[in-house]
């Protein structure tokens, strides 16, 4: 116990009249009450935290044991919707493009961020902050505003078959969302789109705190721009690898709104995603139930994935 | 106790706590069966408006301009009632009114969706059924557009039992025309028959126009589908199907032949190679921007179309199979429900009556629908003529049939998608209306 009071005391910091005292008698009590006010501190945040993320966590599992239209009185019906949930090939369907979609949110997006932090980050160069922004902006636009500009790209004579017929590639020009095989690779290719620049702004922080003097030793050794990234720069930014990691690929599994507005699952339920079925489910297909059910085995999934993530990237650093 | 098992106990104790607040009760709201009879048919239904001063809420979304001027028209028949009218987005009116209505606070009126049938059977809107007798209804609206709005007591089969709602402006879909491409692929007059439609669109593509401007990313070029079904499928089978009528089936050979023709004109490059990657407003554009002979679409497009291309476009409805056959088009209506908890009903009765009013007429078609009173229609020109004429045929032949989406509410995402495979040729016709029964037996029962 005393030892436990003595953290407590330590990490009050602030507080010089309790610091240093837990010898004197009645530290304890004092202690004691220290620690119900850090609890008092936490309780506004906790409250919220308690009433709008527990809670209706909670209630969403509860609600996953039932079958319910959203008006009219729900009728038990046990692990039925997790069933439902694995063996519905529309929603195995959904679970199976969120994967696919990982590929392009997470992999291109992070092989891109990489790829242009080791260009830009490589020399201390003027106008910094300019990139950094421009390739940031893709992050605060919202995506429904980048969904449907998007849409419009996409279709028959928008911008990308415009520029596809610039260079000559007419024979390739179609409308990209309405292709049963291309859909999703489109759909994909925005997400990569808005999270690059993410990616980007993250691993060059990351670079500018690797120290000089290593580059200059890999110089020393006759490394060249493409060994001093694999030696130094792609080792050092590990960390930095592992939190877009994590962003990006619950941003892919959690996907609804740029998938909403694009295709709506189109063409023929070939773009789907959990999201994207939860809504409908629930929202007006009137199967609360299963749509809790898909909810919480994506939530189960993401942690797993997530904690899967940390796992492997604490072990190398 | 060490502190760290002390606070892995509180934060157990907690969840268990949480967990017993919110697992409390099974979800919904049980039948009020004691609320909602206010209204049996027959006697004693009072249609006199109260002659002190009264004040009604009135919800409403889509078209704000219209549901206020009806608002005022009525005020200015009624000075003592007073309208307070209450516009919500369309994103949230579902929901927001489901709350609402069944909240002390319900609105007296308001606007009707499908989506809200269910409503009915918890006993929160008014049966209708009474007004109807006494104000004669029947007489003063097409009956096939009351009968969208009847639901029965389960709130899922529509078509009979309770008038649930009342219409104050029709939407109708149709076949748009281009004039000059017309006359470019040496076609005379709009088509009459679904062969003839056929045969022009050949004729379009032969003289390398597009035929049929089509769009079915958002929602499978179901309009064009619906025109086929609504003129080749059995009308009371079909319609049975859209209501939710016990025992309906949409796989017959009249609906695989409708469905065929729909594939056939994809196939044979009669609509254009990208309809799937095309929004349905996209195509409407196209087609306004004269890159389509046909369109099938509905009147809310009137206005933008006939602004951009004037006199070179006409409107006419999807052809039936066969010259003489009665007319059958896809439409809904914009309508009023009545909350049961409203303490002032007949006066809200009476705005539903004024709805069939000459005065009200007048505003509907303003207000870019069309009037249940379709002769009391304001004079027009153009391709609102033409609407208004092809609204007067389906009135008078009684043939408005709901869109198809009505059947289940999860429809809509399998018409789309399998409307989308069908165009693509990448699903037979059988093998998709299969699927949408599936999702019907799923929802009605078989």
């Amino acid at each position: 116990m005393a030892a436990n009071s003595t953290n407590v005391v330590r990490e009050r910091s602030g507080d010089t009249s309790v610091r240093g005292s837990s010898d004197r008698p009645g530290a304890s009590r004092r202690v004691r009450r220290a620690r119900w006010i850090g609890y008092a501190y936490l309780a506004p945040a906790g409250t919220l935290y308690l009433l709008f993320v527990l809670v209706p966590g909670i209630h969403t599992v509860w609600l996953s044991l039932f079958r319910w239209d959203g008006v009219t009185v729900g009728k038990w019906v046990g692990l039925t919707n997790y069933r439902e949930v694995a063996e519905n090939p529309l929603l195995r369907g959904a679970m199976v493009h969120a994967l696919v979609l990982i590929t392009f949110f997470a992999g291109f997006s992070i092989i891109v961020g990489l790829l242009m932090a080791a260009i830009l980050g490589r020399h201390r160069r003027s106008g910094m902050t300019f990139y950094r922004v421009v390739f940031f902006l893709p992050q605060i636009v919202p995506m429904v505003a980048v969904g449907i500009t998007w849409r419009w790209m996409y279709t028959e004579n928008g911008a990308v078959n415009q520029i596809l017929r610039a260079i000559g590639l007419d024979s390739i020009t179609q409308a990209w969302l309405g292709s049963f095989t291309l859909a999703l690779p489109a759909v994909g290719l925005i997400g990569t789109w808005a999270l690059s620049g993410l990616c980007f702004v993250l691993f060059l922080s990351g670079a500018q705190k690797i120290d000089n003097s290593l580059y200059e030793a890999a110089r020393m050794d006759g490394a060249g721009a493409v060994r001093e990234f694999f030696a130094v720069t792609l080792p050092a930014l590990r960390g930095e690898i592992a939190v877009a990691l994590t962003i990006t690929v619950v941003a892919a599994l959690a996907s609804f709104d740029i998938v909403y507005v694009t295709t709506n699952g189109s063409p023929g339920n070939t773009t789907t995603v959990p999201g994207l079925l939860v809504y409908r489910l629930a929202f007006t297909g009137g199967q609360v139930g299963v749509a809790s059910a898909l909810a919480v085995t994506l939530t189960v999934l993401i942690i797993g994935i997530v904690v899967l993530i940390q796992r492997l990237t604490r072990e190398t650093t | 106790m060490t502190t760290a098992t002390r606070k892995a106990k509180m934060a157990a104790v907690g969840t268990i706590g949480i967990a017993l607040i919110v697992v409390g009760c099974t979800p919904g709201t049980a039948n009020p069966t004691t609320s909602a009879t206010t209204t049996t048919a027959g006697g004693g239904i009072s249609t006199a408006v109260p002659t002190e001063p009264v004040t009604l809420t009135l919800a409403f979304i889509d078209n704000p301009d219209m549901t206020d001027a009806l608002a005022d028209a009525f005020q200015a028949k009624y000075p003592q009632v007073t309208i307070e009218t209450q516009f919500t987005q369309f994103a949230d009116y579902v929901k927001s009114l489901r709350l609402s209505m069944s909240s002390d606070s319900a609105p007296d009126i308001a606007q009707y969706n499908p989506a809200l049938k269910d409503l009915s059977a918890a006993g929160l809107v008014v049966d209708l059924t009474g007004y109807e007798e006494e104000y004669g209804w029947d007489a003063k609206f097409p009956k096939s557009a009351l009968d969208q709005l009847r639901v029965d007591d389960t709130g899922k089969i529509l078509g009979t039992g309770s008038l649930v709602a009342v219409p104050g402006g029709l939407s109708l879909v149709g076949l748009y025309y281009n004039k000059s491409l017309m006359q470019e692929a040496g076609i005379n007059a709009p088509p009459t028959t679904v062969d003839e439609l056929t045969a022009d669109l050949a004729k379009a593509k032969a003289a390398d126009i597009t035929g049929l401007a089509l769009g079915g990313l958002d929602y499978g070029s179901l309009h064009a589908w619906a025109g086929l079904m609504n003129s080749m499928a059995n009308t009371s089978d079909w319609r049975d199907w859209i209501n939710g009528t016990a025992g309906a089936n949409i796989v017959t050979p009249d609906a695989i032949a409708a469905t065929t023709v729909f594939a056939e004109w994809t196939k044979n490059g009669y609509a254009p190679d990208s309809a799937n990657g095309t929004t349905e407003a996209d195509s409407a554009t196209a087609f306004a921007k004269g890159d389509g002979l046909f369109l099938v679409d509905g009147n809310w497009d009137a206005a933008a179309i006939g602004k951009t291309m004037g006199d070179n476009v006409g409107f006419t409805v999807f052809p039936p199979a066969a010259a003489g056959n009665k007319t059958v088009g896809t439409g809904f209506s914009v309508s009023y429900m009545l909350s049961s908890k409203g303490k002032h009903q007949a006066a809200a009765a009476a705005f539903l009556d004024f709805l069939s009013s000459p005065e009200a007429a007048v505003i509907e078609s303003n207000g870019g629908f069309l009037p249940p009173n379709a002769k009391a229609a304001p004079p027009a020109t153009g391709v609102q003529a033409d609407l208004q004429a092809a609204n007067e045929k389906v009135v008078s032949d009684d043939g408005l049939m709901a869109f198809p989406d009505f059947a289940a509410p999860a429809m809509i995402d399998s018409l789309t998608s399998g409307l989308q495979q069908v165009t693509a040729g990448r699903m037979e016709p059988k093998a998709f209306l299969e699927s949408l029964q599936k999702v019907w037996t799923a929802y009605h029962g078989g």
